[in-house]
């Protein structure tokens, strides 16, 4: 019987063709408008990393005095302090974490076949890999102890080994950056990542990286942050040393907790540690303060999703409201229309309930046709919106979901649209349509 | 004159039509004044005056990886070049690039650390005397500052620069008395005088709570990372731009230059996020309005065919054809204003809402009168071409029996 | 097999109540070929569409084939409707995008009847009204004749034991007509019963029996040329 509804939906389509098609390109115009903000607003607010994103939590201490004000809105150092970092670093807890920071280098190679260009690295410890699910293509992370001793080592991605080394094994050859040379120990795989949410300094859909290095060695060549570094109270920091001892934040910080268990004992060992520096005079306030965010929850702190994402979406679905308001009337008109042709059939023994299908199949019909017509449409907008913002270009795009999501928000609306019309066709009296045509 | 209430009566008796159109009206009159509204808001955020020749100016980053030289004498090396390029007005190493969204801020006082008196949060470059030139700023009090008043150094040392120039924004904030020039203010615990104002010229963050706070302080620290601005002779940038990798490595080799773009286009990368919304929102109305005007076309063509016979009857028993245009025109602008009624409410409530939970500041009522008007033009123009066709129909009609 | 007994239909608008039917009773025994007559607004279409179920009645008792309408659901109405009503109208009623085959087969869809039973079913009918050839035709392609054959057919193909006709050669000229009624008398001495409303008297004349409803009672009923025996005359 469903695909005999299809097929009179498909006669009805075709016999007012113009009514038909205004309300595909109805559906059509607002699902394209809602599922083009939709997926930009999906794809910033989708989970960067669902496997493990409840484990992985963003470190924040309170290192004010009190009566300082920071701009976020618990008034927290989105932050570390390098001494701070260090500290947590060596903590005696068994849980993995790492300290890092973002810079850069000129990076070139030993002969003229490559033009020296600039690489940003993240000088990070060797659990960042782990931590993040990196996978390695050749070699791997460098040891605890190259990390002790701040080795002239690197681990570059996929795309700088083929720039370099034309894709080939690259382990253990030299790459100048700077004014020296480390040694290759590992080569990850492409990492596609929408949201850069391990370090949001330098916005949301920055690059990844290309060069992962030793965090011990910004205190061995005094690298400085391409990130944000910053300062609540005056400080003279004249050399590195007084930097790194100084109490500006420009550290990113996170711990991999994946039991309560082990997150209680994380918290306790924060609050002793700050209680410990209170008594070297930091810390100078009422009440110690830490934070433990996990990946969704730092996003969110971070507001990922802009503001304007948000007023788009909303309005989007407005649009789509009027798009169904649209709809419901023309479907009510061309219902309507209809009644003597369905007064013959309720004459000719159909209950309500098979008019009523066939009426919903009708613009469940029209739902699909607009709801693809729509990924389409949301396609051309998806690539302005692409086109208009570099790092949208990844974002920019629907996934699974967000297509497949389309047709179903499309049928949904048509039905929901469609409920009233086809009631009321059914419901009519089927008698005073017969008399005369 | 027109009966409106018969036309009422008939359209309380098609009364979902009617609402649905009415609902239509409503919610395109609130997303339309409110869109409107923020699309102003961008439109000005977009175009405001920033104080520079952004056509003209550029910037690079160099990266130095070469050891075998003093970065010191080299960017004094660079700058004269630079200088002297065929279509180069002039350029200076820069601490930060205005309009670019990075850059460095801290606070001006009027006491030295670690004392408490007026604090004013500001951006700051470092740079040299051809700063007012390199940026194309106007200087409206005070001086340039001199040569010798610049600090060039790539080592530590106890010698420390004492002026700074201003924006007219910070020294008006510093001292609201207007006698600022020639005072000291205290960077950190370090005491610069103010010997010039620039009138305006904006920082690095558009968007930041003090755009306009801006200062310049003359010390160049040469390090291995270094961002340079330069400013060519109308329409001539594009080919200095063309040649600048090569000038800078001819001059010296080991290290790599990059990110050679216009302030134009730095603003734009920085301004990316608004344009967007912007634009969206710009399709968003646009065919928001055309889906309505459509509902209300397609809705009017059905009432017609709806009401063929009638309308042929009354054609018959003498009505004129501008009577059955004005009917439609009429029953039209029941439900409209009805509608608008609605949408004026609505908009007042998003707009509320928008203003509650984002950034977005209240909707100023001229906006809503605005686009009501609009929107009831526009359901007239729907409107009329179906009504003619209406007014067209035969009075013949009446006397078959289809 | 028809049985109405004190049937009354009230249409109420704002201001008045109408009197469709009034205590209204007949009895229609199988194989009946009747003619109901009357005047115009005289209750007739309105006694036609409660014997097809079309329209709820407010009195009275009504029992088709032994089954009390009075309580049945519209859905059991609707089955009811399917399985032992064939309609035939003045208007012909076919669905003009559906083509012939199509159109006789929307009643038997109704019924869930499997598609190769449908087909066998509907080139039946259509042979039987003559129309075989014609079966990929559009109702608009055919005369009038045609399509009131067509509609016939319609009402055939669910085999019903009863058949409502609704001024069926309203709108047909004469020849027309008498090929439409002989076709009719000829389903009847198949065997099913057929209520046909007229406004033709000649027509009437041709049927068995004839009723006649005046201001929504049961007037008069007059018994032509005994071609069946009327065991039961009852109503008035």
């Amino acid at each position: 019987m469903f695909i005999h509804y299809l097929d009179l939906s498909w006669r009805s389509f075709k016999r007012t063709p113009l009514v038909s098609f205004l309300m595909v390109l109805a559906i059509a115009i607002g699902i394209g408008i809602t599922m083009t903000s939709l997926s930009v607003y999906h794809m910033m607010s989708a989970d960067p990393i669902p496997e493990k994103s409840s484990q992985l939590y963003s470190v924040q201490l309170q290192t004010m005095d009190d009566g300082s004000t920071w701009w976020t809105e618990d008034n927290m150092p989105l932050q570390l302090t390098y001494q701070d970092a260090e500290n947590l670093l060596n903590a005696p807890t068994s849980e993995k974490k790492v300290a890092m920071m973002r810079t850069g280098f000129s990076v070139y190679l030993d002969s003229d076949k490559i033009k020296p260009f600039i690489g940003n690295a993240r000088m990070t410890t060797p659990d960042f890999f782990s931590m993040f699910n990196l996978s390695f293509l050749y070699g791997g992370a460098w040891s605890k102890e190259q990390e002790n001793s701040a080795a002239p080592v690197v681990v570059i991605t996929k795309e700088i080994n083929d720039k370099l080394f034309a894709g080939q094994n690259s382990v253990g050859e030299l790459i100048y950056l700077d004014d020296a040379s480390y040694q290759v120990v590992g080569v990850i795989n492409h990492w596609p990542l929408n949201i850069k949410y391990y370090d949001l300094n330098n916005g949301a859909f920055n690059q990844v990286e290309e060069l992962f290095m030793p965090f011990s060695l910004i205190k061995a060549k005094e690298l400085v942050s391409w990130g944000n570094s910053n300062g609540w109270k005056h400080e003279n920091t004249p050399t590195f040393a007084d930097k790194l001892q100084s109490e500006q934040v420009w550290i990113q910080f996170w711990a991999e907790l994946n039991t309560l268990e082990q997150k209680k004992v994380y918290q306790n060992y924060l609050l002793a540690y700050m209680q410990e520096q209170q008594k070297r005079g930091r810390f100078n306030r009422k009440e110690l303060e830490y934070k433990l965010r996990d990946v969704n929850q730092w996003m969110q702190y971070n507001n990922v999703v802009t503001e304007d994402n948000k007023i788009l979406v909303g309005l989007s679905f407005m649009f789509l409201g009027v798009c169904l308001a649209n709809i419901l009337g023309l479907l009510l008109a061309k219902f309507l229309r209809r009644a003597p042709e369905v007064g013959v059939r309720r004459a000719l023994g159909a209950s309500k309930r098979q008019i009523f299908l066939q009426h919903l199949v009708e613009v469940a019909m029209l739902g699909f046709i607009g709801g693809m017509l729509g990924i389409v449409l949301a396609q051309l907008g998806l690539m302005g919106v692409g086109q208009s913002y570099d790092y949208y270009e990844n974002l920019a795009t629907m996934d699974l979901t967000m297509l497949l999501s389309a047709p179903l928000i499309a049928i949904t609306t048509c039905i929901l649209a469609g409920l009233y019309p086809a009631w009321l066709v059914c419901k009519t009296n089927p008698a005073i349509y017969l008399k005369s045509q | 004159m027109l009966e409106i209430k018969p036309i009422f009566n008939a359209l309380c008796r098609s009364k979902v039509g009617a609402v649905l159109l009415l609902i239509q009206i409503a919610i395109t009159t609130a997303i339309v004044s409110n869109a409107a509204f923020i699309i102003q808001d961008r439109i000005s955020y977009l175009n405001q005056e920033t104080g520079y020749p952004e056509q003209d100016i550029f910037k690079f980053n160099v990266m130095t990886f070469g050891t075998d030289i003093n970065l010191s004498q080299q960017f004094e090396l660079d700058e004269s070049m630079l200088r002297k390029m065929p279509g180069v007005v002039d350029a200076a190493l820069s601490s930060s690039i205005p309009l670019s969204g990075s850059g460095s801020a801290s606070s001006f006082n009027l006491k030295p650390a670690p004392q408490e008196g007026l604090s004013v949060r500001t951006a700051y470059f470092f740079i040299d005397d051809h700063a007012i030139n390199t940026y194309g700023v106007n200087l409206i009090a005070g001086r340039n500052f001199t040569e010798d008043e610049v600090l060039v150094t790539n080592e530590i040392t106890q010698k420390r620069t004492n002026v700074t120039i201003v924006t007219k924004a910070l020294l008006d904030e510093l001292y609201p008395d207007g006698d600022g020039l020639e005072k000291i203010v205290y960077f950190g615990d370090l005491p610069l005088k103010i010997i010039g104002v620039i009138g305006n010229m904006k920082g690095p963050w558009l968007k930041d709570s003090k755009p306009d706070n801006l200062a310049f302080i003359p010390y160049i620290k040469a390090a291995s990372y270094a961002q340079v601005a330069v400013r060519t002779k109308p329409g001539q940038r594009a080919a200095v731009m063309k040649e600048i990798e090569n000038a800078m490595l001819e001059n010296y080799s080991k290290r790599v230059i990059n990110n050679i773009k216009g302030l134009d286009e730095l603003k734009n990368e920085y301004t990316a996020q608004d344009r967007l919304m912007m634009r969206m929102l710009i399709v968003l109305i646009t065919i928001l309005v055309l889906i309505t005007a459509l509902g209300i076309f397609g809705l009017t063509l059905f009432n017609i065919s709806k009401r063929t016979k009638q309308i042929g009857t009354r054609r018959a028993l003498g009505a004129r054809k501008s009577a059955i245009v004005s009917y439609f025109l009429v029953e039209n602008a029941l439900i409209c204003s009805l509608g608008l009624a609605l949408g004026v409410v609505t908009a007042i409530l998003l707009g509320k809402m928008l203003m509650q939970y984002f950034s977005v500041a209240a909707l100023p009522p001229s906006y809503i009168a605005v686009t009501a008007i609009a929107v009831f033009l526009m359901s007239l123009l729907a409107v009329l071409a179906p009504a003619k066709r209406a007014a067209n129909i035969s009075p013949s009609i009446a006397t078959r029996t289809i | 097999m028809l049985q109405m007994n004190n049937v009354s239909k009230v249409y109420q608008t704002e201001m008045v109540q109408t009197h469709a039917l009034r205590d209204f009773n007949l009895h229609v025994n199988e194989g009946e070929f009747i003619a109901v007559t009357g005047p115009s607004g005289s209750g007739k279409t309105t006694f036609l569409n409660i014997a097809g179920m079309l329209e709820p009645f407010n009195e009275g008792e009504y029992l088709l084939d032994g089954v009390d309408v009075g309580r049945l659901n519209d859905n059991q109405r609707a089955d009811l409707r399917n399985q032992k009503i064939g309609f035939i109208f003045q208007g012909f009623n076919l669905i003009p995008d559906l083509n012939l085959y199509e159109n006789i087969e929307v009643p038997l869809r109704y019924r869930g009847i499997k598609a190769n039973e449908r087909k066998r079913r509907i080139e039946q009918c259509l042979e039987q009204v003559g129309l075989a050839s014609r079966a990929k035709h559009i109702p608009q392609q055919l005369s009038g004749g045609q399509q009131q054959r067509v509609a016939i057919a319609r009402a055939l193909a669910g085999e019903p034991r009863f058949l409502l006709a609704d001024e069926p050669t309203g709108n047909l000229d004469s020849l027309m007509a008498r090929q439409v009624m002989e076709l009719l008398e000829q389903i009847n001495r198949d065997g099913a019963t057929i209520v046909m409303v007229t406004h033709d008297s000649e027509l009437a004349r041709r049927a068995p029996r004839n009723i006649q409803v005046v201001d929504g009672q049961l007037a008069d009923f007059t018994l032509y040329q005994g071609a069946q025996t009327i065991k039961t005359a009852s109503g008035v």
